[in-house]
């Protein structure tokens, strides 16, 4: 009887061995599935501070006085002032028309300058607008009464909000002895971090 | 007479016997072996970064430990090569750069893998870094269910910036800041 049993046990030991080898056999014939590699990027970079300047619509606009922009809401717009002649009921244009003592005449058009910043603890900035060419004899352009230059920037506020819009009104005074010509300037303006 | 006689024949006897034992030394002599060879052929999976086209070129590029810098990064001006600013608003800003991943396999019977990604660390404060649509965390997270082996799949990396002030919740400005990204492809 035990020799009947010790018999069993070693049938069954053999059995087990060769199972097993099958066992391990087919699991290295299985496909692994679950298999992971990994790996590493490493992300560099540099945080600056920034603003920046775009012209917008006065709400106002298509009233006179408050001419559309071309590509509002960007910092390179277009402004048309329309025509204008000393005589000033023959004004075609979009801006304001007025006479300017007795022997010139002004067009003007208010728009919106917006300066936001980024990651800057600037509490203002300062603004600032140059004209590109010198204006021909007679002719001047001007910010809110300010007369700009080509020869370098002209302040025009010192501490305005970032955020906030702030209306500008661009001004062309003309004398009466200025000929008929085309008047284009294109005006920069530059808006500096406090 | 008789002496004679059987003296030649014990000499041509000894004749036949030496010409015999020398045909015999003169055999070519063989050996024969065997050799057992055995390889073990494993499966394996490999992830490696590699620079898009379109994007950033990689430090250490062709290699499961590569590098990617932005360079200086700001919501209005000027960015590196390689680098885009897909949206800014009044809260944030964002940079992109796409970058590839190549996972190659060997062995395996899985026709595709499972990529996913995690932080290393905490993101520097003002900062959160996302692959395609998924905000990244320190755990990990499943960027792609069904990677194709073998080939270069892009994807972009965004950098998503607070425009808040550093102190007030945006990130240091003008200092290095740097994260790792580790990423695990998983054979499906």
């Amino acid at each position: 009887m035990l020799a009947e049993g010790m018999e069993t046990a070693r049938t069954f030991d053999g059995h087990g061995i060769w199972f097993a080898l099958l066992w391990l056999l087919a699991l290295a014939a299985l496909p692994a599935h679950g298999q992971t590699s990994s790996a590493q990027l490493t992300v560099n970079l540099s945080v600056q501070s920034s603003i920046s300047l775009v012209f917008n619509n006065n709400p106002s606009v298509g009233t006179a006085g408050f001419c559309p922009l071309t590509n509002a809401g960007t910092n390179n717009v277009g402004l048309d002032l329309g025509t204008a002649a000393f005589p000033g009921n023959s004004y075609q244009g979009c801006g304001t028309y007025a006479h300017i003592g007795g022997a010139s005449y002004q067009v003007s058009s208010a728009f919106d300058v917006l300066v936001t910043k980024s990651n800057s603890s600037s509490p203002s900035y300062r603004l600032a607008a140059q004209i590109s060419s010198a204006p021909p004899a007679s002719v001047f352009w001007l910010v809110d009464n300010t007369v700009l230059t080509n020869t370098g920037f002209t302040a025009l506020d010192a501490a305005d909000k970032y955020n906030q819009a702030v209306t500008k009104t661009l001004q062309v005074q003309v004398r009466n002895n200025v000929p008929s010509q085309i008047l284009q300037e294109t005006i920069t303006f530059l808006a500096t971090a406090n | 007479m008789s002496t004679w006689h059987n003296t030649r024949s014990r000499i041509l006897v000894a004749a036949a016997f030496m010409l015999t034992s020398a045909s015999m030394l003169a055999q070519t002599p063989t050996a024969s072996g065997t050799i057992n060879a055995t390889l073990t052929n494993k499966n394996g999976i490999a992830l490696v970064f590699d620079t898009d086209p379109s994007g950033v070129t990689l430090g250490a590029a062709g290699s499961s430990n590569a590098s990617l810098s932005f360079g200086t990064i700001s919501a209005f001006g000027p960015l590196s090569p390689g680098v885009t600013r897909p949206s800014v608003t009044a809260a944030s800003f964002t940079v992109r750069s796409p970058f590839d991943i190549q996972v190659i396999q060997g062995g395996l019977t899985s026709t595709s893998y499972t990529l996913s990604a995690s932080l290393a660390g905490p993101a520097p404060t003002g900062l959160s870094y996302k692959v395609d649509t998924v905000t990244l965390t320190t755990a990990a997270q499943r960027i792609q269910a069904n990677g194709v082996y073998d080939t270069d799949v892009a994807h972009n990396l965004d950098l998503v910036v607070s425009t808040a002030s550093p102190g007030a919740g945006g990130p240091a400005v003008g200092t290095p800041l740097t994260a790792t990204i580790n990423f695990t492809a998983t054979a499906n």
